[in-house]
């Protein structure tokens, strides 16, 4: 339950944050690959550290994380069929093997089908996601945005501790 | 207004995470490292690997493990083996790679076949085809099912039934399949009769006879007609002929259909003495039968080792996948790319072990061996694992040269002095103590051809024959055979393909269990066997006889009626060439 309202919290936070519409879909893009691929990989520290580092929405990316986990269970065949292809694809034997026998890569583990199949998916997936992300937060904020921000429950939810921990990450 | 790129002021929290996760990993390495180590160790080999203690010295590239525990992957409440002590000296700079490469193990305090409270088993209890350990163990365990020898079922002395199930007699459809074809020819000869169409043809030339009867020897028309009657009667007789060749043939088919009763009859007698569970009392046999199920057993293991080593240590320098990690998502597999003149994923240089055959004895005898080349891939690091072992009573050896395409995996072991649990004769309730044995096993797999042999020999056996036996004359037998004698040799061999080789166990008891068994139960057996063979005859009697007597009906009529046919034809033919040529005749004045 907490859960859920820590997720509408950060739905609703990165809405309506002070943070441009570029900032949130870029901060949904980075939390998309926590969400899409195995949680515990070399790659996803670096995603980590990116969204603290960089003037992103870090609610947009905890939202990204939480709303893409379940397709990243639910895809998980499609992307052992991505990985299977290309890890097995004779034209690019050469690169794997080069890549395998060097210092630190093999410790991201883009060896494993799951692995390298959905950091490709979700690589591809980055563009239409911000882009599209980007031109919703748009349109919200110009059309009901402001009717929500003046809603009662909205009070009601951004008054909670949750919020004030988010709103020290926000952009 | 310009946006920022970087959120500079976040760079202490991340570095506070970094402390914070450098601590944790610092506190809870070990932990980590002995966790994954079980489990890993756990998936390959398909039983529970348990370590009481890890301890990571990477400043010194050392790993301590203590009190480390392998369940058997065959047997519910016993270890494979346990260790109070291993040191491995670790090479830092491949782990970079990802790539684990032990230069050297010291291995203390080694205990093998060691009781278990808990039933370690993984592979075997999480069903078929759980990842390469669970799929070689299903493998191998369809492999030595194969192997199943009939029992001994003569532990009361009296012969069993099974009930003869009528449906599984194969004379049955055999007799109801000729009797339609009796039947079927039947009609069939009969419409052939029909169509031969000899009443016009007869009732013609019986009219041209009674006219050639009042013919002159001028009447040249009427001698014509006459000529013309015979070809036609000849034509039909060519007729009847062919019908006749026909009937022959089916007659034959009908008689070795005939036959085949009888030969579907001896099946049935073999199937019903199946029944019987009556053994072979050939020597062999009796030898296959008595220690069979327990020799198939070390084969089967050692393959499934063997079986598991060319899974993991496959020859060649391509791409391989292997099951991937277990985690809460989908696995997937993990696909090596070894590389020519780089290290091996996996690789242990060389590993010490001192170990005890029988901790618990009086007297314990240390043992010391040495392992070499144990690697992931084989092509890469050059030479073939090999594994010795020395001390009183014990030499043993292991080499697997996966380096070509074709993979040969040897293994020999003979172990002296060795005390092996009593254990249960199959089939027969007694139960042999065999002492301070000697042990020999001996195991080649080249590529997919197999040979194999596994010999206990002891001075010393001991025999043991439980309550129920006591009554039984068969028992009584057999325990007079084997009960004064201490001496046990049993030898297994096992050789050709891998999928079906021939498998042959012999025994010093053979011939005298054998031997014993035939002077006394051939009598019964014989007695067994007719009281089988009448129970078939009472099934299949009452089946076979009408429809012997149908088809003998059906040949009969057949013949009878071409018989019939061909007189009728030969008659008038006769009747019309005499009377022609009595018109026909010179007379001279």
């Amino acid at each position: 339950m907490f859960a859920l309202i820590k997720l509408i919290q950060s739905l609703f936070g990165a809405l309506h944050s002070e943070g441009t519409p570029g900032q949130l879909a870029a901060g949904i893009v980075l939390g998309s690959f926590l969400g899409l691929t195995p949680l515990v990989n070399v790659h996803n520290a670096v995603i980590f550290a990116a969204l603290v580092l960089l003037n992103v929405s870090f609610a947009g990316g905890v939202l990204g994380w939480a709303l893409l986990i379940p397709f990243g269970f639910l895809l998980d065949p499609l992307f052992d069929w991505i990985g299977h292809d290309l890890l097995l694809a004779p034209s690019l034997r050469g690169l794997w093997t080069s890549l395998y026998n060097m210092p630190i890569v093999p410790l991201t583990n883009f060896n494993n089908t799951i692995v390298l199949g959905s950091f490709v998916f979700a690589v591809l997936f980055a563009l239409p996601l911000f882009f599209a992300t980007r031109l919703g937060v748009t349109r919200y904020r110009a059309t009901i945005g402001e009717r929500v921000r003046q809603s009662k429950w909205y009070r009601a939810v951004t008054a909670s501790k949750a919020y004030n921990v988010y709103k020290m990450f926000r952009p | 207004m310009r946006v920022k790129i970087f959120r500079w002021k976040a760079i202490g929290p991340l570095l506070i995470l970094l402390v914070i996760a450098g601590v944790l990993w610092w506190v809870f390495a070990d932990t980590i490292a002995r966790r994954e180590s079980q489990k890993v160790g756990t998936q390959l080999l398909g039983a529970k690997v348990e370590i009481q203690r890890l301890h990571l010295d990477l400043a010194h590239g050392k790993v301590l493990i203590q009190g480390l525990t392998v369940a058997s992957p065959h047997e519910a409440l016993r270890n494979l083996l346990q260790a109070d002590e291993l040191v491995a000296d670790v090479d830092l700079v491949p782990l970079t790679e990802k790539k684990l490469i032990i230069n050297r193990i010291a291995a203390n305090g080694l205990r093998f076949g060691t009781a278990r409270q808990t039933d370690g088993r993984v592979a075997a209890k999480s069903g078929e085809g759980q990842g390469i350990a669970g799929r070689v163990l299903a493998e191998t365990h369809q492999w030595a099912s194969q192997f199943q020898v009939p029992v001994l079922q003569l532990a009361t002395g009296k012969i069993s039934f099974d009930s003869l199930d009528p449906r599984r007699l194969s004379t049955i459809p055999a007799a109801d399949a000729l009797g339609a074809r009796a039947d079927s020819s039947r009609r069939a000869w009969q419409l052939a009769v029909d169509t031969l169409r000899l009443g016009p043809t007869l009732d013609t030339a019986r009219a041209t006879l009674e006219k050639l009867r009042h013919a002159r020897a001028t009447d040249l028309a009427t001698l014509n007609e006459a000529r013309q009657a015979i070809e036609r009667l000849k034509r039909a007789r060519d007729r009847v002929t062919m019908l006749e060749r026909n009937v022959t043939q089916g007659v034959s088919n009908l008689k070795s259909g005939l036959a085949g009763l009888d030969t579907a009859r001896q099946r049935d007698y073999a199937f019903a003495r199946g029944l019987l569970k009556l053994p072979s009392l050939d020597a062999p046999a009796v030898g296959a039968a008595l220690f069979g199920p327990g020799a198939i057993r070390p084969f089967e293991q050692v393959l499934y080792y063997m079986q598991l080593a060319r899974r993991y240590m496959p020859p060649g320098l391509l791409p391989r996948a292997t099951t991937g990690p277990s985690r809460v998502r989908r696995a997937g597999e993990n696909v090596r790319f070894p590389k020519e003149r780089n290290l091996p994923g996996f690789l242990v240089r060389s590993a010490e072990l001192s170990f005890q055959l029988q901790p618990n004895a009086e007297q314990p005898q240390r043992y010391a061996g040495r392992l070499s080349g144990l690697t992931s891939d084989p092509a890469l690091y050059g030479r073939p694992t090999i594994a010795t072992a020395t001390g009183p009573q014990l030499g043993a050896g292991l080499m697997l040269n996966h380096l070509h395409d074709i993979p040969v995996d040897t293994a020999g072991a003979s172990v002296g002095g060795v005390r092996f649990p009593a254990f249960q004769v199959p089939g027969v309730p007694l139960r042999l103590d065999p002492g301070a044995a000697t042990t020999q096993l001996g195991f080649n797999l080249n590529g997919d051809t197999i040979h194999a042999r596994f010999a206990i020999r002891s001075s010393s056996v001991h025999w043991t024959r439980d309550s129920g036996f006591a009554n039984s004359t068969i028992g009584e037998l057999i325990w007079r055979a084997v009960s004064g004698v201490s001496n046990l040799d049993v030898e297994a061999r096992l050789s050709g393909a891998l999928h079906k080789p021939g498998f042959a166990v012999r025994s010093n008891l053979d011939q005298a269990i054998g031997a014993q068994l035939r002077g006394v139960f051939g009598e019964q057996v014989a007695g067994a066997e007719k009281q089988m063979r009448d129970r078939v005859d009472a099934v299949v009697n009452d089946k076979v006889g009408p429809v012997r007597a149908r088809v003998t009906e059906v040949q009969k009529q057949a013949q009878a009626q071409v018989a019939q046919q061909r007189a009728r034809l030969e008659e008038v033919q006769n009747q019309l060439e005499q009377r022609l040529r009595e018109l026909t005749r010179i007379r001279l004045p």
